[in-house]
């Protein structure tokens, strides 16, 4: 595992030069063993199934590593909680046989000692911690293990983005977090009684008894003073649209705090795939988001995949790329249009509308599914996709490209539409980093992170995507950057057709059965990372983590708002387009 | 001279004026509508759909929110009072012997300031977010327009050396060459006011649901049933009366008679009345296609949209003084 070549220069120059030469020709493991060798004499470091890494951290060793990691500027991807996690002990020896990972040696003599296993389990800590980072220059994701009891410390204060999942945590599985400088609830309202944690396994799912006239508002932030007051909107809006609350302290028309509340349609997904075999997993992983379904079952899949040691056939991974790039184009081109309509300006937005149907009929002729469900499988795809369609799909994308050019064009030479985009709405390069924030919004603001190249997967390791970065951060360069993407997918599309190979499409399936294990798979989303952990215990899902782009990006709203002027605000909204249901499993 | 009450021109005319501007409005709403929808390649609604919807709302029972006062139950008929009022300032097919006063410009202006403050109030009524907001913002640009249309009246009343809007329909039409120069400099300005006072684009997107981004509909987002159609009427009605002024005084053709028409012909009427509708039509689908050509301004960026109305009528004057 060589350093990665990820090309993450930014606009305004190599500021990680220093650091990338610091780490040449070492690999990610002897990177963080090196970075906590102050810290922890051995660290027992593990090497997850999908080039992860799995970092074990005791309490004392993990507030001295937080700052270190704050330091080095990790940047933490995601957070989530586990009960009774057990590791993989019991099949270390069986992993070594796809020899796919060629560390796994070296690993086991750090980390997979025989009896440590069970001299552990008779007194585990209830809940596992796991803290998922990434660092500029490596492909790994980091994953440090945190076995905590009945309370945590709270890195938000270090990760601004942690904020959001420790309250989920808390709401999750009762864990507390004392030092948090957020308590509030997350996910469960005021309706829900107190002491219901749904996440944890003593929770049978079932029928809820809810608090009827629930007493208790949900303590937004007080802004006050002369001529300061809130304008609440939501959750039910004027427009066909999911459910958000809204809370904007303005003064006049300029917004000067907007505080976002989400999560009016939890499902409960992640406690709907406990204790289902992965395959029954699938189906609900493609409904997490209704337009990312590609996205997300390609995630699942891939990390189911991974922990079972399947292996998929090339044709497969050729098809899945076909689908997620059609997803982007279609999720791109509803946003451009929506864009436009947000302007009062219908006529720009047609052109994207008639086009996005008309990717939407050709995911129908492809997959049999306008939003690409039930196409992918665990292994591969449930069905191939015959060369003659894929070559029809190939001459309408030919076709495709004059129409969105034209209406592009048409849209960049309306002066009034330029003037409502331009400057709008800007994110800070600065936010990038501590808010986590990925897909098309960063590459707007000047970070040339995408999953695709930088943790690649599927065929992109092979074909990777053109990128277009901006730095202006505005609705303008938002709506530029999706431009650019609906055509580099295309281009993507294109060439992918061309090269596509015959053969299967669906490796057979484990005689045994799925494997035990656990894998932590991201996919670029056209809404930005996307990511799923997967763990299975005895052939059955025990913890299904899903962390999709729009979590972390929801947070870009707040700031992206300021300063900008109330009906500017659903604008705004709309060039992130951020999806309600991808937050809120 | 002051003509005799009642003078059987003026009854004719209170009767047959009104009921032709609230027969026709709302179908000049649907056309726009018809015609944006074109642009954007859509087919649009039916051309008489805003008759149908107005029948559906009049069946409709009102819902008034706990916390409105009277100002919620009278503005519907009051507005509707007003603009009517102001239809006799307007004659769309003939003019009549009317008595001093009616067809007087300020009272015109007036009359539908009274329409937007009480429009206003109404939107403050209820107590819910858009409505204040909405409220707000259309008295904050109301400050801008309201010296930005009297200036563009106060320029129509220069060329035309008059203050009533019937001696000035009568003067254009009796005019040879009607245009003059320094009438389409200010009809570009009563273009903008049609724009601005119906709320359309670039000011005010009447095909928005986004509340945050609303001026004209944030204020009668708590009406309901009844009322509703009232206000899209008084809405419509008020559309109609702006463009029958600007046609009336850019291209008066077909306009009955002068003060002094005694015997009015039935078939006179008809041939107006057509005129007039046929006009009509053509200025709607002008507003339908300028409102298809760009996008909504910036709230804070409209003063510079009314300022345009201001400097063609400041023009206007000015040429006339230096003539």
């Amino acid at each position: 595992m060589k350093i990665n070549t990820e090309k993450e220069q930014t606009m305004e120059g190599k500021q990680n030069t220093e650091g990338m030469k610091e780490k040449k020709g070492m690999t990610a493991s002897e990177y963080i063993t090196g970075l906590l060798r102050d810290i922890s004499k051995e660290p027992q470091i593990k090497n997850g199934k999908n080039g992860e890494l799995y970092i074990p951290l005791p309490e004392k060793e993990f507030q001295e590593t937080v700052p270190v990691l704050d330091r080095e500027e990790f940047i933490l991807l995601g957070l989530f909680c586990v009960q009774d996690f057990e590791g993989e002990n019991e099949e270390k020896g069986e992993n070594e046989e796809g020899g796919e990972k060629g560390e796994n040696e070296e690993n086991e003599e750090k980390g997979g000692k025989g009896g440590k296993g069970e001299k552990d389990k008779a007194e585990a800590p209830a809940f596992t911690l796991f803290y998922a980072f990434r660092k500029r220059g490596f492909s790994e994701v980091f994953v440090f293990l945190h076995p905590v009891k009945t309370e945590a410390s709270s890195i938000a204060k270090t990760f601004p983005s942690a904020c959001w999942y420790e309250r989920e945590i808390r709401d999750g599985f009762g864990l507390d977090f004392p030092d948090a400088f957020d308590k509030r609830r997350l996910f469960l309202h005021e309706a829900y009684p107190e002491g219901f944690h749904p996440l944890l396994k003593s929770f049978e799912n079932g029928k809820i008894r809810t608090i009827e006239n629930p007493q208790e508002n949900y303590p937004f932030k007080r802004l006050e003073g002369e001529g300061v007051y809130q304008i609440p909107v939501g959750p039910v809006h004027a427009g066909i649209i999911e459910p958000g609350h809204f809370r904007f302290s303005v003064i006049g028309e300029p917004i000067f705090n907007l505080e976002i509340r989400m999560f009016y349609k939890h499902r409960g997904i992640e406690k709907l795939a406990e204790g289902k075999p992965p395959a029954a997993c699938l189906p609900i992983a493609e409904a997490i988001s209704g337009d990312e379904s590609a996205a997300n079952s390609v995630a699942f899949c891939t990390a189911v995949e991974k922990l079972a040691g399947l292996r998929v056939p090339e044709r497969a991974e050729y098809l899945r790329a076909v689908l997620l790039e059609l997803e982007r184009i279609h999720s791109h081109l509803g946003d451009l249009a929506g864009m436009a309509t947000d302007v009062g300006f219908p006529r720009i937005t047609s052109p994207f509308l008639i086009l996005r149907e008309e990717i939407f009929r050709q995911n129908d002729v492809l997959t049999g599914s306008r939003f690409l469900k039930g196409a992918v499988d665990i292994g591969g795809m449930k069905q191939d996709i015959p060369d003659k369609l894929l070559e029809k799909l190939a001459s309408y994308l030919e076709n495709f490209e004059g129409r969105f050019e034209k209406a592009f064009r048409t849209a960049m030479s309306s002066s009034s539409l330029i003037d409502r985009f331009s400057t709008s709405g800007v994110i800070k390069k600065k936010l990038i980093t501590p808010l986590n924030l990925t897909g098309p919004i960063a590459r707007a603001s000047g970070a040339a992170y995408d999953v695709r190249t930088t943790h690649p997967y599927g065929i992109y390791g092979k074909i990777p995507p053109e990128r277009k970065v901006l730095s202006t951060g505005d609705v303008l360069s938002r709506f530029e950057v999706k431009a650019a993407e609906v055509r580099a997918s295309r281009a993507l599309i294109r060439k992918l057709v061309l090269e596509i190979p015959a053969g299967p499409v669906l490796c057979p399936p484990p005689v045994a059965g799925i494997r035990d294990g656990f894998a932590l798979s991201m996919v670029e989303a056209p809404r930005g990372q996307t990511l799923h952990w997967v763990y299975v215990k005895n052939g059955l899902v025990d913890r299904y983590k899903v962390r999709t782009a729009s979590f972390c990006n929801w947070k870009a709203v707040e700031h992206a708002v300021l300063d900008n002027i109330v009906p500017d605000f659903p604008l705004i909204n709309k060039s992130l387009n951020l999806s309600y249901a991808g937050t809120d499993l | 001279m002051t003509p005799d009450f009642p003078n059987l021109s003026f009854t004719l005319f209170c009767l047959l004026n009104t009921g032709f501007v609230l027969l026709v409005s709302p179908f000049y709403m649907s056309l726009i509508k018809k015609v944006k929808a074109a642009a954007q390649g859509r087919k649009g609604p039916r051309l008489l759909q805003n008759y149908y919807d107005l029948r559906k709302l009049l069946h409709r029972e009102v819902v008034y929110s706990p916390t409105s006062s009277g100002v919620m139950r009278v503005t519907p008929y009051l507005n509707l009072a007003v603009l009517l009022l102001a239809s006799l300032f307007v004659p769309v097919i003939f003019i009549p012997d009317a008595p001093a006063g009616i067809g007087n410009i300020i009272v015109f202006i007036y009359l539908l300031a009274i329409e937007r403050f009480f429009t206003a109030l109404c939107g403050l009524d209820a107590g819910s977010t858009f409505g204040g907001m909405g409220s707000s913002r259309a008295m904050s640009l109301s400050a801008v327009i309201e010296p930005t249309m009297v200036i563009s009246f106060a320029a129509l009343a220069y060329v035309l050396k008059t203050v009533d809007l019937h001696e000035m329909f009568a003067i254009t039409s009796a005019s040879a060459i009607p245009v003059s120069p320094t009438l389409v400099l200010v009809s570009i300005s009563l273009f903008i006011i049609i724009i601005v006072e119906t709320g359309r684009l670039p000011v005010d997107n009447p095909a928005t649901h986004l509340e945050l981004t609303m001026i004209n509909e944030a204020m009668i987002l708590e009406q309901s049933g009844k009322n509703l159609a009232l206000i899209e009427l008084t809405h419509s009605v008020k559309q109609t009366l702006l463009m029958a002024v600007l046609i009336n005084i850019l291209v008066p053709v077909g306009l009955s008679g002068g003060p002094n028409m005694g015997d009015l012909a039935v078939s006179g009427l008809l041939v107006s009345g057509l005129a007039f509708l046929v006009k009509a039509a053509l200025l709607a689908v002008v507003i339908g296609l300028f409102e298809s050509s760009l996008s909504k301004m910036r709230l804070f960026r409209l003063p510079v949209f009314y300022m345009m109305a201001f400097f063609f009528s400041a023009l206007t004057i000015l040429m006339e003084v230096f003539a």
